[in-house]
């Protein structure tokens, strides 16, 4: 049996964690508005010294192989891309509930992460394969950041997993969500979304935290977003990248195809540009949560 | 005891007794796993895709990624050891190609992986004579070279045996 956690707990447990930096939080919301430029996140990263610090390290170590090094912020950013930064600027002050052992899940350190991972560069590929109205790089961010409940309710679900998986095996629960929900009280979108409340993030990223495994229910300016990030998210489970014990147990909303065109060909093009790209990221942020300034 | 862990795309084999061949967290990928009784070989493909003729240059790169690539290179390392190199008198296991829940027809990867991979093996006169494949939970994988036993397990779920 987990602990049931109360509506003051959950506060209490939002205090605990870190908060967002002042740059990353203004990024977050410069980024989310659709006529920023990257002149603008330029600016922004420049008013950090320690972000474009870790930029530049980042650009230059050795899993982008360059030859001369680069100097410049303003280069090192049209570089990396918008995606990367926001990485690096959530990763920098959040690291470590992106990196936690998720033992209510049967996770280890770092599963979390390379779902997250793994969720945003789906996301964004379904955005750019299938040409949806959504920017590809909030579909990253959003991606990104649409599990971070997990580690928030993780500590109380620990020594639940036999328990919630035979819940949705007898069809007691329809998904892991209710699950979490019937045995600790909250599911890990709503102990998400709280958080993205304290963190102030923009409307959309809350509500895909909020909606992801139940994209219908967003509202309708956010909606595709929200289905983008719904089929990223079963995308990385099917790749072998879950979170431990929920992997797969969740529904896949067939109403999707309202909003996406997805052939089986676009699908497998997605899940082979998820394996190569994550490879490629995933060496060059290694350092997330451990190199915290 | 040494170990040889096979990532997505990976392909590999063993007659080391004492060594064990894993791969880890299948969801809609598919192990095909090679058991040779003649030369006590063996060997494992995770196969993520059914169709290497969406990206050529990856497939040359790892054949292992696709099944109509994977089973050509597998058979192709087992000859290293001594195996049959069309796999005569191979034992043939699959597991994996799990889909999610209410999953639609463009989601069934787990399903076209496996339905590839049979299509393949039967070319070769192959049959798996044991699967564990569908369903919704990912499954870690382990293989014994000493004794050939295949064990799965699955966060939540007692360990189980092919």
């Amino acid at each position: 049996m987990g602990t049931k956690i109360c509506k003051e707990n959950l506060q209490q447990i939002i205090k605990s964690v870190p908060m967002l930096s002042a740059s990353a939080s203004r990024l977050l919301q410069l980024t989310s508005n659709s006529d920023h430029q990257l002149l603008d996140v330029v600016n922004l990263v420049k008013t950090d010294a320690n972000l474009t610090a870790r930029v530049l390290k980042i650009v230059n170590s050795a899993a982008f192989g360059l030859i001369n090094e680069i100097t410049s912020i303003d280069r090192a950013i049209s570089y990396l891309g918008e995606r990367i930064v926001i990485s690096i600027a959530i990763g920098d002050c959040a690291g470590k509930l992106f990196e936690k052992e998720l033992s209510g899940y049967e996770a280890a350190g770092g599963d979390l992460w390379k779902h997250d991972l793994r969720t945003a560069i789906a996301a964004r590929e379904i955005v750019v394969q299938t040409e949806l109205e959504v920017s590809p790089d909030l579909a990253f961010t959003a991606g990104l950041l649409h599990d971070i409940g997990k580690s928030l309710i993780s500590d109380y679900l620990q020594g639940t997993v036999p328990e919630a998986i035979e819940l949705i095996s007898s069809q007691d629960s329809l998904d892991y969500l209710e699950a979490e929900e019937k045995i600790i009280g909250v599911d890990h979108t709503l102990a998400g979304f709280e958080l993205a409340q304290a963190w102030q993030l923009p409307e959309e990223l809350a509500e895909v935290i909020l909606y992801h495994h139940q994209p219908g229910n967003a509202s309708e300016e956010f909606r595709l977003l929200v289905y983008a990030v719904h089929l990223g998210d079963n995308i990385a489970m099917l790749g072998g990248f879950g979170t431990g014990s929920d992997s797969m147990q969740y529904r896949l909303d067939p109403k999707y195809t309202d909003y996406i065109t997805l052939s089986p060909k676009t699908l497998a093009n997605v899940m082979l540009t998820v394996d190569m790209e994550f490879e490629k990221l995933e060496e060059s942020l290694n350092n997330l949560g451990r190199e915290t300034t | 005891m040494g170990q040889v862990i096979l990532g997505v795309g990976d392909y590999g084999a063993s007659k080391t007794p004492g060594d064990e061949v894993k791969t880890f967290a299948l969801g809609s990928c598919v192990s095909v796993i090679l058991l040779d009784p003649k030369t006590r070989t063996v060997g494992m493909a995770h196969i993520a895709l059914p169709d290497s003729s969406i990206n050529k240059v990856k497939a040359a790169e790892k054949p292992g990624y696709f099944a109509d690539t994977a089973i050509p290179a597998l058979l192709h390392e087992m000859t290293k050891f001594g195996c049959h190199k069309k796999g005569k008198g191979m034992v043939v296991k699959l597991c994996g190609g799990a889909n999610v829940m209410d999953t639609n027809d463009t989601f069934q990867i787990g399903k076209r992986n496996a339905l590839a991979i049979k299509k393949i093996l039967w070319a070769y006169g192959m049959g798996a004579v044991a699967e564990d494949l569908g369903k919704n939970f990912s499954r870690t994988v382990s293989i014994s070279v000493e004794s050939g036993q295949v064990m799965l397990s699955s966060p939540g779920r007692p360990n189980w045996q092919l």
